[in-house]
């Protein structure tokens, strides 16, 4: 932390960056939130644990950027899948690279305040602590110890890419060598299912859904100004919340980020009537990494895997 | 001052005849295509499928064939023949005869009533017989004109008086048994032959027992029956019991390479035809065994190689190295081989089918056409055209492409058709084209209500038997925003769509519904007629309810007029959103810039100097030739003349400017508009120009392979040539050379053929045997690849008593200095001989090695700059490896020479001619309309992604990084819309077929229940 | 009741699988009448959207060819 405080406070000194984005502690104890550091003074309040789960790097978009649009070069604290929004954004010519510094940082997971909330059940929280592998929760009249894994958000735990991929400065020890257990189990678990219980279950999930957009609007691949669902020319598709209708919004949703989720799980976190969203999310990334050999946002020069064609690739979808 | 004229005819309609009017027509000249069959397309739609790439035959001619049927600068005349031709280059008279066809062209609406109940069958010449046809008929069902015609050796009316039946069920009226020849006089600047090749018959030839064993077929035959649209709808089987075959042997050479016949050359194109028929008898026919007899596997032209080794690795096609002497027919119908081994033995194979790959020779009437055109023919019944000059024939101002002065695959057809129209402008005139201005003015319909008015054709009986059209115009009248609804007889006749052209009038109709055949071809006609009649052409829409509804659901009338209705519901969804859409133009510069001052970059640069533009050659070098330069033998001809006559030639022409030692920094803009930086050692320069060629050549393979550089005894065939042309021989006396083929070539990482080394070492080893009859040349090959008539020098060679030895690539030559540390010891050549099944050694006193061509690194950076692609070897790719040669996807843009594929030198100008042709085409317009269906872009739902940049394959769209959006290049942009389904934020929209569009449609169908359940 | 029929959508492009579909009617190939064609540009152009769409209208198959 103090590594991080003095790297930033120098960047910000040299007048490398007009501003560093990072999160500060929030009102409750389970919470940071986005601060916008420019001096020296402020940096003091930059915090780095498990609590930072949003994903900042939307600020850079551009629909975000024109709240700080005086900054010319902008400073932001960075995740593995932070990072690699990143990266996204600079291949898809959101943000140009040189503007941006990247201050990468080891990740060993963000909470899942769902989760949490379970684990204690829906008591209030007023402190936590970490010991090793475990949390120590505490509230009123009671502190209780849990593995740490499970008030973890779910993509931390099969998560590859701890470490931002792309940076210019990294703080701390990378952790490198994580060992991470299957991440397509849940799909391929799911794959192994009949043809009409996966049905069943994609249509009873999502059945559920309100069509609030929070998960669209958390997203930080979802950066359209105006997103599909909201256009009128052509309607697209229905704006109820008819299930038919929510399951194609979220299916096409789903293909609009394929090769580009870099799965920070922000949609997970964010929607209210906890939808399985990682159902397909996962299942596209999982299509894109074996049809592809392709991860989002893992290398800034390489094209898009749906934007780009390779002779060799499998087709076999293709019948005759 | 020569004469000149605005006309040119053309002899004879398949793929070079058609490629030859089309560049002819887009100069704006008026072609006159003379063809003796009764439809366009020669020998293309018989093919099934087309070498290296698979592709459908007929699915890519048939665009040609319609676009050259419906150019307006085109008349074909079907069923003709050239009388004579008189006069002098750019004012000959030529004199043809139109046979009569004895059915009124402008009647028959081609519904085949008439050859179903035509009661004579005869063999069909289409189908090589599989199948029978009546004496009226057409060749094939896609043929142009699409019209029947009458057979009058075969009708029984026009031959014995009776009959008439064909009149009576006419429904058009169209039968007329009056019907004369006629004689035409056209006035001609030049003229183009292009009347193609027969196949080899092999009735009674060798012991092959063609058509004395029903299984035993040519490679044409087989190629019908692989034909999905083919008589046996594309299922194999055994002409004897009409059991699918579980193996197939393909004999090579029937016909070809045989002096015995005369036919001492190579037909060029049969290996990879076999190969092809090979490979997809394999895919029809699970497990079927498909092994190919052959002498030599001449796989020479571009990406040929990589589908001979996917033949023998993927699909397991077994090749054998060995001579079928005899075919045995035994009880069972299946064929026993007789064929001798490499090593001499003698073994017999059994066969369920043989295919007899058929050689290409002179067409039958050759030599009458000949004597009528006053032009000479070669040694082999070919038409004679000189070694430097292949697109010329004996008599001046008539030029020859196509196979008929030589045998050709289809790319080289085409090319040589694009290259004799580059010949036959000398004499003809060309004004550059104006944008033909419309001559009705368009009504303004923005803010006008849809009104749309829909028309129901009958089209005599073939939507009408089977569809209640009645019904259908009357169910159109009850659909949102319809005006006017009717049924009419023929739409596309004359007067109904004068009908039409009332009815828009008077209902004020602003958008227009037509429900009768396809749009492929008949879109354009009703669009010229919604012109006509003031709208704008794109305010139409066709439902397709004859060709994908009453003729595929004849026997369900109640459901085809249900699936009419729900056609039409979706047509008028469509139409009522359909906007108008203007055709941009776009200026074309009338400058070229030609890459390259090598033979292919100078002739380019001549040809279109030549027709009067202006043309910047740049050259990197300091001297002019490129490779050439180090050619000096051509077997009759002297390629250093060439080169001196050339260099003359480019430098004294006034409209040519010369940049050597300069390259090309910078390539900007689109076609008809390119910006181009060049850098010299002293200074930068931009050029303006409208057209691109890339002629940058290609350079010899540095090989370190067989001790190459460790001794001056061993060299490459072009140090050997030099040394030939130097007469700088050895000092010491020699006994032997051995020259080794395929250096750097056909392997792992380099999977093709360098085409013209074998060739060269064939030409260099005569020259050199000629000179010294006493010193043994010992070639080391894999295949001997002399295609064409080169086929005769390698005989000629092998007579003289030069040693071939075979190798394969797992058994390569071994080269050894005896002290190897020291150049001038002992040089042996060690090499497996298959004939006498063990190794020899040869002391060397010359080791030739015939090294590969290499695609230039620079090709890359250019290719960038051009937005062109490479293939995976470097060189560069063609639009399409078959139908388009020397264009790219990109507009504007051609290739010619080794940058395409190494070549021989008359190979190179042919393509350097055919790509400035191409690029005449564009130059003698003075603007191009661009398409009307194009996309564009909605700037506020505009990220600016990318995605779309990436997916284009035209380039027609880039992201403005200031501005954050994606712009279209209307001038580029062919309207596939890949971008706009690319496109997450719905920013990119495609005129005509936009989402709005399309998902009008798909509502229209939710409306009605389909089925009626 | 007839015996239940699936209702198939063909988006099919123009240069090739339509020009395929206008071919199998010249042959008079009979084919069931369950099936409506739309055409378009290029297989390309097909929205994924465009198939969510025709399976949510009530199309039981859709066929892209190009």
């Amino acid at each position: 932390m103090q590594q991080l405080v003095k790297k930033v406070k120098e960047i910000i000194k040299n007048k490398e960056v007009d501003v560093v984005i990072g999160w500060g502690r929030g009102s409750l104890p389970f919470s940071a939130t986005p601060i916008f550091v420019e001096t020296e003074k402020d940096v003091e309040k930059l915090i780095f644990d498990e609590t930072c789960r949003n994903n900042l790097t939307t600020y850079l978009t551009k629909d975000k950027r024109r709240i700080s649009k005086e900054y010319k070069k902008i400073g932001i604290i960075v995740k593995g899948c932070d990072s690699r929004s990143v990266v996204l954004y600079t291949v898809e010519n959101q943000i140009k690279r040189e503007n941006v510094v990247l201050i990468g940082v080891p990740c060993n997971g963000v909470f899942e305040k769902k989760k949490l909330s379970q684990l204690v059940e829906g008591k209030e929280i007023l402190d936590f602590q970490i010991d090793v592998d475990n949390i120590i929760i505490k509230g009123r009249n009671f502190e209780q110890t849990h593995p740490l894994k499970d008030a973890l958000c779910d993509p931390c735990l099969t998560c590859q890419y701890p470490d931002a991929p792309e940076y210019d400065y990294f703080i701390g020890t990378p952790r490198k060598d994580v060992n991470v257990p299957d991440a397509y189990k849940m799909i391929n678990d799911f794959g192994e299912k009949s043809a009409e219980e996966r049905w069943a279950y994609i249509q009873e999930e999502y059945s559920k859904c309100i069509r609030c957009y929070a998960c669209r609007n958390i997203c930080p691949s979802c950066y359209c100004p105006e997103c599909f669902v909201d256009q009128n020319d052509p309607q697209w598709i229905g704006k109820t919340p008819e299930v038919t209708d929510s399951i194609i919004f979220h299916l096409i949703r789903n293909l609009h980020v394929a090769g580009r989720c870099v799965d920070c799980g922000a949609c997970v976190s964010a929607c209210p009537v906890d939808l399985d969203l990682r159902i397909m999310s996962k299942k596209v990334e999982k299509e894109i990494k074996e049809r592809f050999d392709y991860t989002a946002g893992t290398d800034i020069n390489e094209k898009p895997a749906m934007a780009s064609y390779c002779e060799n690739e499998k087709q076999d979808f293709i019948m005759g | 001052m020569s004469l000149k004229s605005r006309s040119v005819m053309v002899v004879g309609a398949g793929i070079a005849g058609i490629q030859a009017s089309l560049d002819l027509a887009e100069m704006g000249l008026d072609v006159h295509l003379v063809e003796e069959s009764a439809t366009i397309g020669g020998r293309m739609p018989q093919l099934d499928k087309t070498f290296p790439t698979n592709d459908c035959s007929m699915c890519i001619l048939a665009p040609k064939m319609s676009e050259c049927a419906r150019h307006p600068n085109i008349t074909i005349h079907i069923k003709s023949s050239v009388a004579e031709v008189t006069g002098n280059p750019g004012d000959f008279t030529a004199k043809i005869v139109e046979h009569a066809k004895y059915v009124d062209p402008v009647k028959c609406v081609a519904c085949g009533l008439c050859e179903e109940k035509c009661p004579v069958k005869v063999d069909d010449e289409f189908d090589m017989g599989l199948r029978k046809r009546g004496a009226i008929s057409r060749s094939f069902l896609q043929s142009i004109p699409s019209e029947y015609t009458i057979d009058e050796e075969r009708c029984l009316y026009l031959t014995k008086g009776v009959c008439r039946i064909c009149e009576k069920v006419c429904p058009a009226g169209a039968i007329n048994y009056e019907d004369k020849d006629i004689e035409i006089e056209l006035n001609v600047g030049s003229v183009i032959l292009a009347s193609g090749i027969d196949t080899f018959n092999p009735i009674g030839f060798g012991h092959f027992g063609y058509k004395r064993y029903p299984n035993v077929v040519t490679s044409l035959d087989f190629e019908r029956m692989l034909s999905a649209s083919g008589p046996f709808g594309g299922h194999v089987v055994r002409a004897s019991d009409n059991i699918e075959p579980k193996s197939i042997a393909f004999i090579q050479c029937v016909g070809s390479r045989d002096e015995s016949i005369d036919h001492n050359y190579c037909s060029s194109a049969c290996c990879m035809f076999a190969i092809k028929e090979a490979i997809i008898a394999k895919e029809h026919m699970k497990g079927l065994d498909s092994s190919i007899f052959y002498m030599d596997i001449r796989a020479f032209g571009k990406d040929f190689d990589k589908y001979y080794e996917k033949a023998k690795g993927q699909y397991g096609v077994q090749f054998i190295k060995s001579k079928v002497s005899e075919i045995r027919e035994l009880e069972n119908g299946s064929l026993s081989l007789r064929h001798v081994l490499e090593n001499g033995k003698i073994e017999f194979t059994e066969f369920d089918m043989v295919v007899l790959s058929v050689g290409l020779q002179p067409r039958e009437n050759i030599t009458k056409l000949a004597k009528k055109l006053d032009i000479k023919l070669n040694e082999f019944g070919f038409c004679r055209s000189d070694t430097f000059e292949p697109l010329k024939t004996s008599r001046e101002g008539i030029y020859v492409c196509g196979a008929m002065n030589g045998p050709r695959d289809i790319p080289e057809s085409v090319t040589t058709a694009s290259g004799a129209v580059a010949e036959a402008v000398k004499y003809l005139r060309l004004d550059r084209q104006e944008i033909i201005e419309k001559k009705i003015p368009e009504k303004d319909i923005v803010g006008d209500r849809p009104r749309v008015g829909t028309f129901v054709c009958h089209c005599g009986i073939n939507i009408a038997g089977v569809v209640d059209v009645k019904d259908v115009a009357e169910y159109a009248k009850d659909l949102p925003n319809v005006e006017h609804s009717e049924d009419l007889m023929y739409a596309c006749s004359q007067d109904c769509m004068n009908t039409i052209k009332q009815r828009i009038e008077e209902h004020d109709l602003n958008r227009i519904v037509i429900a009768a055949c396809t749009p492929r071809t008949h879109e354009p006609l009703f669009r010229d007629m919604v012109s006509e009649a003031g709208l704008n052409p794109y305010l139409f829409e066709m439902a397709n309810i004859r060709d994908q509804c009453s003729w595929a659901h004849m026997n369900e009338p109640e459901l085809a007029t249900e699936k009419s209705k729900d056609l039409m519901n979706m047509g008028v969804a469509k139409a009522r959103e359909l906007a108008p859409l203007e055709r941009l133009p776009i200026e074309i510069n009338p400058k070229a810039l030609v890459i390259g001052a090598g033979l292919a970059g100078m002739t380019a640069a001549e040809a279109l100097a030549d027709a009067g533009h202006e043309v910047f050659l740049i050259e990197k070098e300091a001297e002019l030739g490129g490779n050439l330069r180090n050619i000096y033998f051509a077997f009759d001809k002297d390629p250093q003349e060439l080169l001196a006559e050339k260099i003359k030639n480019v430098t004294k022409n006034k409209l040519i400017q010369l940049y050597k030692s300069t390259q090309i920094e910078k390539i900007d803009g689109y076609v008809g508009n390119f910006i181009t930086t060049l850098k010299t050692e002293k200074d930068e320069q931009t050029l303006e120009h409208g057209i691109v060629i890339i002629a940058t050549g290609a350079e010899e393979h540095k090989t370190k392979e067989y001790l190459y550089g460790k001794s001056s005894r061993i060299i490459t065939q072009v140090e050997f040539e030099e040394m030939l042309h130097t007469q700088q021989f050895p000092k010491q006396k020699m006994k032997n050379i051995v020259m080794i083929q395929c250096v750097g070539s056909r392997e792992e990482d380099k999977m093709y053929c360098s085409r013209v080394c074998c060739t060269k070492a064939v030409k260099n080893a005569l020259t050199f045997k000629k000179r010294f009859p006493n010193i043994n040349i010992y070639v080391a090959y894999r295949d001997i690849r002399t295609y064409g008539f080169r086929e005769k020098y390698y005989t000629e060679l092998r007579d003289l008593g030069t040693m071939f030895v075979h190798y394969d690539l797992d058994k390569k030559p071994e080269v050894t200095l005896v002290e190897e540390w020291n150049p001038d010891s002992q040089l042996n050549v060690t090499v497996f001989d298959p004939i006498i099944d063990k190794e020899i050694e040869v002391k060397a006193d010359l080791l030739v090695l015939a090294t590969a061509i290499d695609a230039k690194k620079e090709n890359i950076d250019l290719g960038r700059m051009l937005k062109v692609s490479l293939n995976t070897d470097g060189m560069f790719l063609e639009a399409h490896v078959k139908l388009r040669p020397v264009d790219f996807a990109t507009d504007g843009v051609f290739v010619a020479g080794l940058a395409h594929t190494p070549k021989d030198m008359d190979e190179s100008m042919t393509q350097a001619k055919a790509a400035a042709s191409r690029a005449l085409t564009f130059l003698n317009k003075k603007a191009i309309l661009a398409e009307g269906t194009i996309c564009e872009v909605n700037d506020n739902r505009c990220t600016g992604c990318g995605y779309c940049e990436q997916i284009c394959a035209y380039n027609a769209i880039e992201v403005d990084l200031e501005k954050e959006i994606a712009i279209v290049n209307e001038a580029l942009c062919k309207g596939c819309g890949a971008c706009v389904a690319s496109c997450r934020c719905g920013a990119l929209d495609l005129r005509g077929f936009s989402n709005e569009q399309l998902f009008s449609a798909f509502d229209a169908l939710d409306m009605v229940d389909i089925l009626g359940d | 009741m007839k015996e239940w029929q699936p209702k198939i959508l063909a988006i099919l492009c123009n240069w090739c699988s339509y020009a395929g579909a206008d071919l199998a009617g010249v042959s008079r190939m009979q084919y069931p009448p369950n099936v409506r064609v739309i055409r378009i540009p290029c297989s390309g152009r097909v929205d994924p959207l465009f198939i969510m769409k025709s399976l949510q209208t009530g199309f039981d198959g859709i066929l892209v060819s190009g």
